[in-house]
């Protein structure tokens, strides 16, 4: 008996559960657990799809498959000829059936503390205790959304919270509901989004991510120290749920290289739910070998038809727009683990966004294995699910045609072993038919797709010619309005053997494999009769096949928007000559002068021409002056989603090194401005801020190519209005401090906790007993330390006199020192106590007036604090301000009446110093990274302009290719918009073009959303 | 001379009409009307200019002379002109008692800011001693703001400030559609709507406006009467629009409404209109310079880029620098027209632009806006040129031909601050 030639082993079937679980009304109903599905092509794997097989399930699971021509004893056989079986899909991201978060605060005034009742974390976007299933409502409709679509399988959870909760394995479809749940807790969710806590903190990205390190950090401390009051119902879920897979939720790209840091530092590894525009950095993301579950949901078209509208489209989102289908593509090209996720699709548009990648190449397999498989591995349930192998869950769909070759159509799911209709099965009638009615005789041509075919009929009639005096045969079409439902067809159609039309109504059946119809119909006399339709011939379905473009990946910018790069620029050998040279250091300004730059340092600088070295390029310099790059030490360009953690009142753990953006616009602005680097503030939203960022303005790159590696850390601090939030409002009247006696005390505070923290730490350090236990690691109270321990350095936002002495008295007394005082519009008055402390000052030029701490600043503040011997740079503190600091420094010379070496020095050594850069920065001198800039007039000139922006020998900017980009922006904008208004047809759904407010940030701006208002500093 | 002039300064006779008959000497004349010279004698009588001479050709008798100031190797210039700004109607910005500048309500033409001016703010002398003589002291908000007037830079009190008052009424026009959605609304057929009826809406007043100034013995209505005005070009009709569509349909508007002397106030995308601006003949006040580029893809210098493009079309415009801190950055004005210079413009364009130009929008170039014989001797001296930073010292101000003080608070300060250390240090 070789019938059959069963693959793999045979699953021996053991029925354990013995008795009834549920009760039952009436008699149990049968059930039969042993089936057999007929003649099908299966995808047993992504790579393995056999044709023509039989597909055995018993209790749920596959226990074979393979070629048959008789099934075993005992099964029922369902005979599915010709169709697809195709495992069932896995939705990772998804919050189907669960219940919807809300937070508990009603009050009026911002909500510092947890509201939360009960011995949980102590703040409420911590919540691993939330469960996918608590709650969960099976009757939610995107159950059967997901069904449609292929899908079996979901882990649901509410997308709420940093550490979100445990989502379960659900099996949806036909299973029994006593099978809906397959595993209570599967994976463990996070993301970097509080939701909808008001707990005041975290209020921005950088604060989310330094509290879910300190979460991570409990967490590890919690596991040995269970009686530690971090909240026994949070942690005890969470160390259980530790072990899952853990998926990790983000906005954008940038997301998944600052989760993957802390992904290290914890030694967890994360898998990503993106934003579908990862492919922008698809080969950073391999150096991560990153794991990914990428959305379906392709950005829709714009509506085109108001110029004024789409003027307003970004190149950014329109190349978004049309790269956004290739992602999957990219990332597979990297050789990257990548799963798929509806999330956000709408049902109709699912399967049309599958069928798109794969027309613009993704390959079916990888695709197929990116619903299934891929998910399965994530999910580590693969032998579970995710194929159709023996042993696994006999979930699965089948469709009409192969779904990654052909537009086809899901006719049933499977789950576990149960079947449930989705369309109608429809015979394959395609062909040409004989149409007999009693005295009429057709031609019947049926084409097109099988489930709604086209039908025509042609009447073949003996005409009587009266030229030739003989019969002829004529031919008559007849379109015919048919439709059908499984097998049951109906069609009506109208001759012309009169003038008015003769109709007639046929109803009937396909019978067997389609080549006979028969039925009754009624004629237009109105008399009933009898029909039949045989078929002549088959006509081969060929409708659907998905077309495969070979068209190349459109190409991506560095970065990917207006002013991208199609290339990064790369360093070169360069040589000024003949130029006005602002050494800033003992050779003053040398009027003719030369300078070379080899492997991003300057290598020469001097009056008399140097050799040359090879293949350099040189630059005529005549007529121009050569700088160091302007060094901008306050500001706030460049910054993901919040510049203030204004949440709490010391915040010191947070970092803007944390959510460094690489793809603001200001970023080439301020290059166009002569810009070369600029510290990254925290806001002034309270007493003690966050961790500075100090990058360069490498344009195109990464944050982690931005940031100035080897420098010295920063912190920013801050007193006066914002502080007390004097002018925010009357709601925010109860943060502590609302006074400036009261900002003492948060000092004070703040460095005596973290002086006892620092002695814990060193007595668990001195100790040698192996029973010492590690203190709580305390992510705030690490950083002042360092500040104590002068590793860390503050730049401190201040206005009035008393508060600055105020903050060096308690310097003093504590042990540290404050390195810059920013704004310090009133640094003139306390000059002299400044140098004593030995602060130093960057200052605005001429600005004030805004409110009233600032009523006494005056422009003569930078010269007379110089006068002084205090250190003094002029910031800007504003993107737009940001692109002529050399303008601000020129005020220097106005007001109070500098030497011109020395106001420019505000702009380029100084803040170098400043921020303690100044052995690689800030002059143009023999080994110093070249950092340079050539401008067309005396730099403190308005009638300076920027010809060239060097970065470490890198040329970021200059004039001819500012203007060739500029082209280039208008060029591929018109490009897009073409090609958007070609593909896109009127029925569509358009994209409604929603204002998108320029995120600019100041001192103050609140919240992730920034602001395009001119604000307070 | 510049000594005796110290010496008067000190006395403190400024803002006195003790002067009667100044000369400014051998001083480098930039008149914005006219020819440069380089060695000049100003002759200055009752307030007036009397006589402009080149003192190379020219000799003075000192006696005829009441006073005569030394402008050797010093740059003399028309009094710079500050448009549409709240310089005079704010102290600090985020202190809402001292900010009188917005009224409530939508239409306001009635509202006049004119006797609202503080003339003696601390922020109005730190802008005039950067060479700002003249603001158009501007309300702001809801769809006519109200009426605006201009003040010199200095006085007793605003009646004695006051150039012109009530010269222009202020329209906001409309956000276009893009930029008129409320939070969270996803359907820009709602803002195109909220446009559409929002420009109805201003239609409606304005023909009702047209209405009760043709018509007679009508109830004295204090709104429609402030607009009366505008239908006879005595007063000035200023469109506050950006966006392309706005200045599409503030042109229109103009035509429909035969406005006799409509301005536009900003005009950003001014450009893009092309001839038709050129022809409705319109003249614009074009938006503080020193800002960033609306798009992301828009040419990085753009707005500096603005004076000169227009300037090539044959666009009547001025600078102005209303904004954020604009009260302050007031004193930063020349500065816009130094990077209009930097940017395309020639020295004299830049120049004009701040000072003859906006006269003649406001309707106040009989008497201001450039060095010429007859016109009111409101001007200054600076040490260098004084669109650029480095070089606008200014050393005297006339107002109306008295002198003004050049030392404001600041400076003050920075004095005190100064001898404080020289006495700590010895």
């Amino acid at each position: 008996m070789r019938n059959l030639h069963f693959l793999g082993i045979v699953v021996v079937w053991v029925n354990f559960l013995f008795g009834q679980y549920r009760p039952e009304n009436g008699v149990a109903p049968s059930e039969f657990g042993k089936i057999a599905i007929t003649h099908v092509d299966v995808y047993v794997s992504s790579g393995k799809k056999l044709k023509n097989v039989t597909v055995l399930i018993s209790d749920k699971k596959i226990v074979a498959i393979g070629e048959s021509t008789k099934i075993p004893e005992g099964y029922l056989e369902y005979e599915r000829d010709g169709h697809t079986i195709v495992p069932a899909f896995i939705e990772i991201n998804s919050s189907a059936g669960t219940r919807t978060a809300k937070s508990e605060y009603q009050g009026y005034y911002p909500q510092l503390e947890s509201a939360k009742k009960g011995d949980f974390y102590w703040n409420e976007a911590i919540h691993p205790e939330i469960h996918g299933i608590d709650g969960l409502n099976a009757n939610d409709d995107r159950f059967d959304e997901l069904k449609k679509m292929g899908f079996g399988f979901v882990t649901p959870l509410q997308n709420d919270g940093i550490v979100q909760g445990v989502a379960p394995l659900l099996a949806i479809g036909a299973q029994k509901e006593s099978d809906f749940v397959q595993l209570a807790e599967l994976s463990l969710h996070l993301s970097l989004d509080k939701g909808v806590s008001q707990q005041t903190y975290p209020s921005s990205l950088m604060g989310s991510i330094a509290l879910l390190r300190q979460a991570y950090y409990d967490l590890n401390y919690y596991k040995n120290h269970r009686d530690a009051p971090l909240g026994k119902q949070s942690m005890d879920p969470w160390t259980e749920a530790d072990e899952l897979p853990v998926f990790f939720k983000v906005n954008d790209k940038w997301d998944i290289l600052r989760a993957e840091k802390i992904a290290q530092e914890f030694k967890r590894s994360f898998i990503y739910i993106t934003a579908g525009d990862e492919y922008a950095i698809a080969e950073k993301l391999k150096e991560q070998r990153a794991s990914l579950v990428i959305p379906l949901n392709f950005p829709k078209p714009y509506d085109l038809k108001d110029p004024y509208t789409a003027r307003n489209i970004s190149i950014e989102e329109l190349k978004h727009w049309e790269l956004a289908p290739f992602n999957f593509i990219m990332l597979k090209n990297q050789g990257l683990s990548v799963a798929l996720s509806t999330q956000g699709t709408p049902t109709a548009s699912v399967w049309t966004s599958l069928r798109k990648m794969i027309s613009l190449g993704a390959k079916p397999e990888d695709v197929l294995a990116a619903l299934t498989e891929v998910p399965a591995a994530f999910l580590g349930v693969d032998s579970l699910i995710g194929t159709l192998n023996p042993g696994t869950l006999a979930s699965f769909g089948v469709y009409n045609k192969d779904p990654f070759y052909f537009e086809a159509d899901l006719l049933e799911m499977w789950s576990l072993g149960r079947p449930e209709s989705i369309k109608p099965f429809v015979p394959n009638t395609l062909g040409k038919y004989n149409l007999n009615l009693k005295n009429k005789r057709f031609e019947m041509l049926v084409i097109g797709n099988p489930q709604k075919p086209s039908v025509s009929l042609i009447e073949i009639k003996d005409i009587w010619d009266t030229k030739l005096r003989a019969y002829k045969k004529d031919t008559l079409k007849t379109t015919v309005n048919f439709s059908a439902t499984g097998s049951d067809i109906s069609f009506q159609f109208t001759t012309k053997d009169s003038e008015k039309g003769e109709a007639y109504m046929l109803r009937g059946k396909i019978i067997g494999n389609g080549s006979v119809w028969e039925g009754d119909l009624v004629n237009p006399n109105g008399s009933w009769g009898h029909w039949s339709a045989i078929r002549k011939s088959q006509v081969s379905d060929t409708s659907g096949k998905i077309k495969v473009s070979t068209a190349a990946i459109p190409a991506c910018w560095y970065p990917n928007m207006a002013y991208g790069y199609d290339q990064l620029p790369v360093e070169t050998t360069t040589v000024f000559e003949n130029v006005v040279i602002w050494t800033n250091d003992a050779k003053g300004i040398i009027q003719n002068g030369y300078a070379v730059v080899q492997k991003g340092l300057i290598t020469y600088v001097g009056s008399s021409k140097p050799n040359y070295p090879q293949n350099a390029k040189i630059i005529d310099g005549r007529g121009f002056h050569l700088t160091s790059g302007i060094i901008d030490e306050h500001s706030h360009i460049a910054i993901s989603r919040g510049v203030n953690e204004g949440g709490q009142s010391v915040s010191a753990e947070v970092s803007i090194g944390d959510v460094v953006y690489p793809e603001d616009i200001s970023i080439y602005r301020q290059l166009a401005g002569g810009v070369t680097a600029a510290q990254l503030l925290h806001g002034s939203a309270n007493a003690i801020g966050g961790q500075s960022a100090l990058i360069k303005l490498k344009w195109g790159t990464t944050p982690e190519e931005m940031k100035i590696s080897g420098a010295p850390g920063f912190i920013k601090f801050a007193l006066g209005e914002n502080v007390k939030q004097s002018n925010w409002g009357e709601r925010n009247v109860v943060r502590f401090p609302q006074t400036r006696m009261g900002v003492e005390q948060v000092f004070y505070d703040a460095f005596y906790r973290a002086k006892h923290y620092k002695k814990a730490w060193e007595v668990f350090g001195a100790s040698n007993t192996s029973q010492a236990q590690a203190p709580r690691v305390d992510l705030e109270l690490d950083v002042l330390c360092q500040i104590l321990d002068s590793k860390r350095f503050i730049t401190c936002h201040s206005y009035v006199q008393s508060e600055v002495n105020m903050l060096m008295k308690v310097a003093d007394s504590m042990g540290f020192r404050v390195n810059t005082f920013t704004h310090i519009l009133e640094g003139y008055k306390v000059a002299d106590k400044m140098k004593t402390h030995g602060a130093g000052g960057s200052t605005f030029a001429d600005w004030w007036a805004y409110k009233f701490e600032v009523n006494d600043a005056i422009p003569y503040n930078a010269a007379l604090m110089h006068q002084q011997g205090i250190t003094v740079a002029i910031n800007s503190d504003d993107a737009e301000m940001g692109r002529r600091l050399n303008q601000e420094a020129a005020k220097g010379f106005k007001y109070g009446g500098m030497s011109e070496e020395e106001a420019w020095k505000m702009v380029t050594l100084n803040p170098a110093k400043l921020l303690r850069l100044d052995n690689r920065m800030g002059s143009v001198s023999v080994g110093k990274d070249a950092d340079l800039v050539l401008w067309s007039a005396n730099p403190l000139s308005l009638l300076a302009k920027v010809k060239l922006t060097m970065i470490e020998g890198v040329e970021y900017f200059n004039e001819e290719k500012n203007a060739e980009l500029q082209r280039k922006n208008t060029e591929e904008k018109m490009r897009l918009l073409r090609k958007m208004s070609e593909n896109s047809s009127r029925n569509d759904p358009k994209k409604t073009l929603l204002p998108k407010k320029k995120q600019f940030y100041h001192c103050d701006t609140l919240g992730e959303e920034g602001t395009s208002n001119e604000n307070m500093h | 001379m510049l000594r005796k002039l110290i010496f008067f300064l000190v006395l403190g006779w400024f803002g006195t009409a003790f002067s009667q008959r100044i000369l400014i000497v051998n001083g480098y004349l930039h008149p914005a009307e006219g020819q440069e010279i380089t060695s000049s004698l100003l002759e200055i009588e009752n307030g007036r200019i009397k006589a402009i001479k080149n003192a190379l050709s020219n000799s003075y008798n000192a006696k005829e002379w009441d006073t005569i100031i030394d402008a050797s190797d010093h740059h003399i210039y028309p009094g710079f002109v500050a448009g549409n700004s709240t310089l005079g109607l704010t102290e600090i910005d985020a202190v809402r008692a001292t900010n009188d500048f917005r009224e409530v309500g939508e239409f306001n033409p009635h509202v006049r800011s004119q006797i609202a001016f503080n003339v003696e703010s601390k922020v109005v002398e730190t802008v005039k001693t950067n060479g700002v003589l003249l603001v158009q002291a501007t309300p702001r908000g809801g769809f006519i703001s109200g009426s605006s007037s201009i003040m010199t830079t200095g006085g007793w009190n605003w009646e004695d400030a006051t150039v012109l008052s009530d010269d222009g009424v202020h329209i906001n026009w409309p956000n276009p559609p893009y930029e008129n959605m409320k939070k969270g609304e996803d359907d820009l057929n709602k803002g195109e709507k909220r446009y559409l009826d929002e420009v109805r809406e201003i239609q409606q007043f304005f023909k009702a406006a047209r209405a009760y100034a043709t018509g007679k013995g009508t109830e004295h209505d204090l709104r429609l009467e402030a607009m009366k005005d505008c239908f006879t070009g005595t007063k000035r009709t200023y469109f506050h629009a950006n966006d392309i569509r706005q200045l599409s349909d503030v042109l229109e508007f103009c035509t429909d409404f035969s406005l006799k002397f409509p301005v536009i106030i900003g005009g950003n995308d001014a450009y893009m209109l092309g001839q038709r601006l050129v022809d409705a003949r319109i003249p614009i006040m074009l938006n503080r310079l020193h800002r960033l580029p609306e798009r992301d893809e828009d040419p990085i210098d753009l707005p500096f880029c603005l004076p000169a493009i227009l300037s090539k079309m044959g666009v009547t415009f001025c600078l102005q620098n209303a904004g954020g801190m604009e009260a302050m950055n007031a004193r930063n004005l020349p500065f816009l027209a130094g990077t209009a210079q930097a940017y395309g413009l020639t020295e004299l364009e830049a120049l004009r632009a701040i000072t003859i130009t906006p006269c003649e929008i406001m309707g106040i170039d009989k008497s201001f806006g450039s060095i010429e014989v007859g016109k009111s001797a409101t001007l200054f001296i600076s040490k260098g040129p004084a669109l650029d930073i480095k070089t606008n010292q200014v050393t005297t101000v006339l107002l109306n031909g008295k002198l003004e003080s050049i030392q404001n608070f600041q400076e003050e300060l920075y004095l005190k601050y100064q001898k404080k250390y020289k006495a700590a240090n010895n």
